[in-house]
């Protein structure tokens, strides 16, 4: 299998983070074609490269980008959601780390498609290290005078993984609490200060370049047909080498895991694999060989979300594991809506009660009961991204949920290990984040 | 509207037709469906979705959707809880989320009884519970203000009460803080709501999570009866709900009236009831006793005392009325002190015009304008302009109604013209100096507004029933007499006239004194002879508010003395004057004269505006505008004031402090800094008040409630 890189092409060797040496890689070329471009031409290129969304949806870019409401009188706006935190998740940090004139030539680039002067970054708000490489990176693009009539905002949040869901992140690019918005209408047509809006993740918004540069149709068939491209792959959890690897979609969940990561450490065994991040439904070692694309991925019974790879070895108790994963969309349970709010926290009670092996027999029934009550009654994914995994966590291994009943206790006796893989809960409360100095 | 225009839903297997972008809620209710929600609250703005209780199956959709984020469309198909069984099994998981942890004390609980949570848990919800870990708890309950506890633990978090206080009073101080299931409601960073429209969140809250303090543990719904009548505490004449038990109002609540309030009501008018039972409330006719202050008179002997006093004083009485009087007690006083009593003079509260009529508009209509110049506030009136600035609207301040008037109606004023120009513009004004509308009338002839049904005026007066009583007064006799030189005696009529200094001055010039009042403390001092006033919970009868709305009046609770229109007219008997003690008879009488015959029942529990009438054409002021460099004095008398206000625990918080309201040009120039004490000055005389700089004053003008500016009026100077 071999690394394609198109986000990260260079990153290894050079330091991108310099504008010169972004140049010197061809870097901006793209925006210069872009702008002597006919807005509509760009847009159809995009439309041409079946690009699909890479924050977790997949939804094809260029044609989100077609949805935009014309004629309203009102601004344009376009808003990249860089508010990366669900457990697992780590590409659009290193995108932006390694190469952040990418990230702002694909804004710049989105923009001219879109007719927007306004571009909103919305940043996750640990995100320290990024907010200052993006910060000098949006300067000196801005004294090289490459941002033309547009203007680019760098947001940072406040710690709330709900302001990754795009309609909570406009409220709270607004200025408000960060809560998801009932839809229709969609951001197309009222995003931001009700305005069309388009909202895609970093990644695609920085695949943009490549498009414009080398054509829709050229991206369109590189990778497996209805999934083109590449995507970095975040690796984590108990591998010999986790880490970041922009990869073509369609290769090998087995590739990626043994060739690229190493395989698992210490001769353990290979217990279970979440695809994309903690809230897509996690497989098992008899699926290794599925590819890694969306419909691939898909037809295995889970999603490929973010792309964030983790593996779990044989020390892990996927009672503990689910309890964990539970626990941390709980505390990031905005509060609007009445399932996902009080759904999760009964989810984490019956979790921690079956943990405990004080459970009987019908808490696991209930359980499964609350995560239906959950799924697909609440406003946004966040409860369906909370319930939906625990009840394949209980699909896939329910002889250990069960003996977790029948012996009164956990079987690993203590001796389980979450190592690497999802933060015990007390991490979950953020420190707080170091103010910038203005 | 024809049928073309109309789009054709299916809900529960009845096809319904309703105008496309009807709210689904509304048209499942057009077919007769009820869909049960608890967030959803259209007067809040926007639906948000959050309580998922209004779940449906929509054809074409794969997931349940929230009926109250939807609209109409032609060929929807939907189908609720009624027929669907994903639906009902959505709507079952909804209340059972909601239950899992709110407390269920519904048997201590203020809303048990009238709780939508309790009515639409005992229809739809689970039998049984299957939580069986403790509930959340929080510390209760949480005084927000002196009129509003919080209790955290039955909060089902609607988010209505924050929508109310950011979309609707855009007051801001109730927020969410933190998140998911341990998100509470609360005050921003702690401070008592202090606004004048809070007490609205405690009939939002579908819970029993926001209760009043003056009805916590008070009545159960069963043993309550709610009379349906109208606020008389200021001219708006919001429509209000007495819930009255064994004989003593509990609480008021709102009774939407669409076009004049909304269902919003002000704090004063929702929680100012209790000083029907202050403390220096007066049940029995009383007459001064030198040293000894007051004697209890039996009504027989204070009503011969009372005939006395106005036989001596025949021809030379004065009759200062409050504005707070109903249409039949003015016409009853009016029969009796000018046909009984010959021609006798009347202080009515202030002028009103009847030019204005010409130009009105329901209260309503100034929510879908698009310019406004505004002059002053009063409370609801205050909710349709925000109303109208979220729609779009242009809202200008305008300055004082005299100087206003005439620099609007030149045309060379921008502002003047675009009024000229616009279909959909309104005028509201207030103050002492614009001839009770009579100068906003002329305004509103100059502008074209005359011939533009969606523009119009609207005149603020200071009293409840200004208007009612002006024509009232007219209509009991022809005769007026001239102004007496000394005063042979000074009726007052009221609480208000009571505590209006220009009245206690007029007592300086009379013999007599006769007051009409409810509480000791307004008698104390001047009164001769005192008779018992009720409040209008007390009194059966008919207001007229600022839009000239005839509005009923009903009885909601026994006064503790016999009301004004019995003892009126049994004093009349004594003058040969015959008039009804009932409501209904005088009105009847009042009716034939000045409302076309209008029978007293059909005023209307809802009642409807009249139509636009001619009426002679006003004057524009001519008087040149104020000489020199000071600032106008605008003296204005705050919601949170008067007699009624003053004897209410709950509301003291919120009365003005002393303050001069001044813009940011102004203040800038005299370097004033807000909070600042500054000294007021007019002819010699000065006040110390507090600075307070606001955006919503023009330059050239300074505001102070009337109880804070002393002597001053016309022309200020305002210096460090």
């Amino acid at each position: 299998m071999a690394i394609r890189e198109l986000t990260l092409a260079h990153a290894g060797e050079r330091d991108l983070s310099k504008l010169a040496e972004y140049q010197a890689i061809g870097g901006y070329k793209a925006l210069a074609k872009a702008r002597k471009m006919k807005p509509e031409a760009v847009v159809e290129q995009l439309l041409a490269s079946n690009l699909r969304g890479r924050g977790g949806a997949g939804f094809p870019m260029g044609r989100k980008a077609s949805f935009l409401a014309k004629g309203t009188g009102k601004p344009t706006y376009l808003c990249v959601n860089a508010d990366e935190s669900e457990p697992g998740t780590f590409k659009d940090r290193e995108i932006m780390l390694l190469n952040p004139h990418r990230l702002i030539e694909g804004c710049l680039v989105t923009a001219h498609a879109i007719e927007s002067q306004n571009v909103f970054i919305y940043l996750r708000g640990e995100y320290l290290d990024v907010f200052e490489v993006m910060r000098r990176a949006l300067e000196d693009a801005r004294k090289a005078g490459l941002m033309g009539d547009v203007t680019i905002v760098l947001h940072r949040g406040a710690g709330a993984y709900i302001c990754g869901e795009e309609s909570a992140l406009l409220e709270s690019l607004e200025g408000k609490r960060g809560q998801p918005r009932p839809r229709p209408p969609f951001p197309a047509v009222s995003g931001l200060y009700g305005s069309p809006t388009l909202i895609n993740n970093v990644q695609t918004i920085a695949t943009v370049p490549v498009i414009v540069e080398k054509g829709g149709e050229w991206y369109a068939k590189i990778g497996p047909e209805p999934s083109p491209g590449t995507v970095v792959f975040s690796l984590s959890g108990n591998v010999e080498r986790p880490g970041n690897y922009e990869l073509l979609l369609g290769s090998g969940l087995r590739e990626l895991i043994y060739d690229l990561g190493g395989g698992i450490p210490d001769g353990r065994e290979l217990k279970a694999i979440i695809p994309g991040g903690s809230s897509t439904t996690v497989m098992t070692p008899d699926q290794l060989d599925t590819d890694l694309d969306f419909n691939s991925v898909a037809e295995a019974g889970s999603q490929l979300g973010a792309a964030a790879v983790i593996v779990i070895d044989d020390r892990a108790c996927m009672v503990q594991l689910a309890l964990r994963s539970t626990q941390f969309y709980m505390h990031e349970s905005c509060g609007k809506c009445t399932p996902c709010r009080e759904g999760t926290r009964w989810m984490v009670q019956l979790l921690q009660k079956l943990e405990d092996g004080r459970a009987e027999q019908s808490e696991l029934d209930l359980l499964l009961s609350v995560c239906d009550r959950v799924l697909g009654k609440c406003l946004c994914a966040l409860g369906d991204f909370a319930a939906g995994p625990v009840v394949e966590y209980v699909r896939n291994f329910r002889d250990e949920f069960q003996r977790h009943i029948d012996e009164g206790g956990c079987p690993f006796g203590g001796e389980s290990s979450l190592e690497g893989t999802f933060a015990p809960v007390d991490q979950h409360t953020h420190a707080p984040v170091a103010e910038v100095p203005a | 509207m024809s049928a073309t225009e109309l789009v054709t839903v299916t809900v529960d297997g009845r096809e319904v037709h309703v105008p496309p972008g009807t709210g689904l809620v509304e048209t499942a209710l057009a077919a007769g469906v009820e869909i049960p929600v608890f967030c959803y609250e259209p007067r809040l703005g926007a639906a948000v979705g959050a309580c998922r209780m209004c779940l449906c199956e929509i054809e074409g959709m794969p997931k349940l959707q929230a009926a109250c984020t939807l609209t109409a469309t032609n060929g929807m198909i939907v189908r609720t809880a009624q027929t669907s069984e994903r639906a009902a099994e959505g709507q079952e998981a909804t209340l059972e989320f909601i239950l899992v942890n709110h407390p269920l004390d519904c048997p201590v609980c203020d809303k048990g009884g009238e709780c939508p949570l309790q009515d639409l848990t005992f229809r739809w919800g689970p039998g049984n519970t299957r939580m069986t870990f403790p509930k959340r708890t929080f510390e209760k309950p949480i005084p927000i203000s002196p009129a509003i506890a919080l209790d955290r633990e039955r909060c089902i978090l609607c988010y209505r009460c924050t929508r109310f206080s950011e979309s609707v009073a855009e007051d801001g101080q109730l927020v969410a803080l933190n998140r998911g299931a341990e998100s509470v409601i609360a005050t921003f960073e702690d401070e008592p709501y202090l606004a004048p429209f809070s007490g609205n969140v405690i009939e939002l809250c579908p819970v029993g999570a926001l209760t009043s303090t003056q009805y916590r543990f008070e009545a159960r719904p069963w043993e309550i009866q709610n009379v349906p009548t109208v606020c008389g505490l200021c001219p708006v004449g919001c429509n209000i709900q007495a819930t009255t038990r064994e004989g003593k109002v509990k609480r008021i609540l709102s009774r939407n009236h669409p076009e004049v309030d909304e269902g919003w009501l002000c704090d004063k008018g929702r929680f100012a009831f209790t000083h029907l039972r202050a403390r220096d409330r007066i049940a029995d006719p009383l007459r001064r006793v030198r040293r000894r202050g007051f004697d209890v008179l039996s009504w027989d002997d204070a009503l011969g005392e009372a005939a006395e006093l106005l036989m001596q004083a025949q021809g030379r009485i004065v009759t200062a009325l409050s504005g707070s009087e109903t249409v039949e007690q003015a016409y009853a006083l009016g029969r009796l002190m000018r046909a009984g009593l010959g021609a006798h003079t009347g202080v009515l509260p202030e002028e009103t015009s009847p030019a204005l009529d010409a130009f009105r508009l329901p209260l309503s209509a100034i929510r879908d304008a698009e310019l406004e110049p505004v002059a002053e506030r009063a409370p609801i009136v205050e909710l349709w302009v925000k109303a109208a600035r979220r729609q779009g609207a242009q809202v200008e301040q305008a300055g004082d109604a005299l100087e206003g008037c005439r620099r609007l109606a030149d045309k060379r004023n921008a502002l003047g013209k675009s009024l000229r120009e616009s279909e959909r513009a309104i005028l509201i004004w207030s103050g002492e100096e614009g001839a009770g509308g009579a100068h906003l009338a002329a305004l509103a002839k100059e502008l074209g507004f005359a011939g533009k049904p969606a523009s119009g005026a609207f005149h603020l007066p200071c009293t409840p029933n200004g208007r009612g009583i002006a024509d009232a007064w007219a209509a009991a006799s022809d005769d007026e007499g001239p102004n007496p030189e000394p005063i042979g005696l000074l009726f007052v009529s009221g609480d208000e006239a009571a505590a209006d200094p220009n009245v206690r001055a007029l007592a300086e010039r009379a013999e007599r004194v006769i007051v009409n009042a409810m509480f000791q403390g307004l008698a104390v001092g001047w009164a001769d002879l005192v008779l018992p006033g009720t409040s209008y919970l007390e009194r059966d009868g008919t207001y007229v508010n600022l839009e000239g709305r005839l509005q009923r009046l009903r009885r909601a609770v026994i006064p503790p003395a016999p009301d004004e229109l019995a003892w009126i007219s049994k004093l009349a008997e004594r003058f040969a004057v015959e008039v009804s003690p009932h409501a209904s008879a005088v009105f009847a009488e009042v009716s034939e004269r000045i409302y076309d015959g209008l029978p007293f029942g059909e005023v209307g529990e809802e009642a409807p505006l009249r139509t636009r009438s001619e009426a002679p054409a006003p004057q524009l002021p001519s008087e040149p505008a104020a000489e020199g460099k000071g600032l106008r004095l605008v003296r204005y008398r705050p919601l949170f004031s008067g007699p009624a206000v003053e004897r209410v625990p709950e509301l003291q918080f919120q009365r003005p402090a002393p303050e001069v309201e001044l813009s940011p040009g102004d203040a800038g120039r005299r370097g004033i800094a807000p909070g600042e004490t500054v000294t007021v000055t007019h002819n010699g005389t000065s006040l110390q008040l507090r600075a307070r700089i606001t955006k919503s004053l023009r330059e050239g003008i300074v505001r102070i409630a009337a109880e804070h500016a002393g002597e001053l009026g016309g022309t200020v100077e305002v210096a460090k």
